[in-house]
């Protein structure tokens, strides 16, 4: 078997360029995920009326149902609803501006809010309640007692899930190839068939996801180490 | 002062309280008795909101709410009246010390930020913990995460402070210092009410005294009357574990 080495190495280089896409459509899912899962997990943990039953609807269908699905779905279906409406209202816009990677940011936000929805809802479970009591007792109001005292606890209990959500999101956007937007991984299709070298390409695509990986492990250590202080009880 | 009529509150179909009615006055320290499972710190939890009564009214301060339908704000505005020292002292894990007695100045009473520090170090000094200020609460013994609770509830100059067992989670050896930073501010004349087992202590600081047992309340007087001559059977039962001397003959 022959494995041309030199040709891994451009095609590193060569992937370098994509390696934006990728981090943004991880970075935009996982950031519009997380609001999401937090208004969504606040929603069901204060059951609200009405609410709480449409939000348990959308996590269970979310999380039933591949991410491919939910990227197909919205790139098929959200151009109709919104060429509908511009109809009905008289709007200029047109689902043709979108641009491809909008959807990728759209449905990949959807999806990761009904995971994120559930990693937060346990980290805010994981808070003591005498911790939400002892805010109230001060004379803390619900929004204060969550904002200062309990979701920054939270937060502290929760990285290591999202590190691990982000970390699939990161592979998960591999996805995007169906709707021609040019990530890492497309990329590397694209030099593997023009070159007809798919090994060597698809070499170069998983360094350089590792690496990114490790990037993220690495940070979420640094922030960890940080939030987590009070927790190992190592200051003076 | 503090009036409470004919509170009320069940668990499902369990009744916990089953009618309290209680007046204190101001500057007045009252210690409320009674059995595990007597209701005596639901009816404690009841008087800040962190317990909803089923029925009945709470005044404090000539502030009074209705437990049928309170808004929101109207529960707000009672908690405001009181601050609490929890049986697991409930310190905010992630602020130090200091930041656990500063957090109610500045955030619930706008305080500025300076002046909030000074006040709570001063306070910190009082409960003897001037040399732990950055210390986060795993970083300190059961009694002295209890003095900053007493110091965070005293920032906020409370109509009353409710104490809720504040040594049952402590050792044997740790009560004596919660108990004695607990003396201290009785005698300042700060309006007190205080769940607890212990008996000698109780009796010290308390100018009034309630016995509490199955949601109601069985006896009440001042702790000459109560310890020395019960008139309740009840009372007599409960007391009778428990020597005049403060010590528990087991």
């Amino acid at each position: 078997m022959n494995i041309d080495l030199p040709f891994i190495w451009s095609s590193l280089i060569e992937l370098l360029s994509a390696i934006p896409t990728t981090l943004a459509i991880t970075a935009v899912s996982m950031l519009c995920g997380l609001a999401i899962g937090t208004v969504v997990a606040l929603i069901r943990l204060y059951k609200v009326p009405l609410l709480h039953h449409i939000a348990a609807a959308y996590v269970t269908f979310i999380r039933g149902t591949p991410m491919l699905t939910h990227l197909l779905l919205i790139y098929f279906g959200l151009p109709v609803i919104i060429d509908a409406l511009s109809d009905q209202f008289g709007w200029s816009f047109r689902s043709v501006n979108i641009p491809m990677i909008g959807f990728a940011y759209i449905s990949f936000s959807i999806t990761a809010g009904a995971y994120l929805s559930e990693v937060v809802r346990s980290g805010l479970q994981a808070v003591n309640k005498g911790q939400i009591e002892a805010a109230y007792s001060i004379g803390m109001t619900t929004r204060q007692a969550l904002g200062r005292i309990v979701f920054p606890q939270a937060f502290a209990i929760l990285l290591p899930s999202l590190s691990n959500s982000t970390i699939s999101m990161l592979h998960g956007s591999t996805l995007v190839f169906t709707v021609s937007v040019v990530d890492i991984n497309a990329k590397s299709q694209i030099i593997a068939s023009a070159n007809w070298k798919f090994f060597e390409a698809f070499i170069a695509a998983a360094i350089i996801y590792w690496g990114l990986t490790i990037l993220i492990e690495r940070l979420t250590a640094m922030v960890e180490k940080r939030i987590n202080i009070y927790n190992r009880g190592g200051v003076t | 002062m503090i009036k409470l009529t004919q509170i009320k509150k069940s668990f499902g179909r369990h009744q916990v309280l089953k009618g309290i009615d209680l007046t204190v006055e101001k500057g007045q320290v009252v210690a409320i008795l009674g059995p595990s499972g007597s209701g005596k710190t639901t009816l404690l939890r009841c008087m800040n909101y962190l317990e909803r009564p089923s029925e009945g009214e709470i005044t404090i301060d000539e502030f009074t709410l209705n437990c049928r339908r309170p808004s929101k704000s109207d529960i707000h505005e009672l908690r405001k009246k009181s601050a609490m020292v929890f049986q697991q002292y409930n310190l905010f894990r992630h602020k130090t010390a200091l930041e656990n007695v500063m957090e109610g100045l500045v955030i619930v009473q706008k305080v500025p930020k300076e002046q909030a520090r000074v006040r709570s170090i001063e306070l910190l000094e009082k409960v003897g913990l001037g040399s732990k200020l950055d210390s986060y609460p795993s970083q300190l013994s059961g009694g002295q995460q209890q003095r900053v609770g007493i110091a965070r509830a005293l920032a906020l100059n409370p109509k009353v402070i409710l104490f809720d067992e504040p040594t049952s989670s402590l050792d044997p050896e740790l009560v004596g210092e919660v108990l004695s930073v607990i003396r201290k501010i009785a005698k300042e004349g700060i309006t007190m009410i205080i769940v607890t087992h212990e008996m000698g202590f109780a009796q010290e600081v308390a100018g009034h005294v309630i016995f509490i047992d199955d949601g109601v309340i069985v006896e009440r007087g001042t702790p000459n009357e109560l310890f020395g001559s019960p008139k309740e059977e009840r009372t007599k039962q409960f007391l009778k574990r428990f020597t005049p001397d403060g010590v528990y003959s087991i």
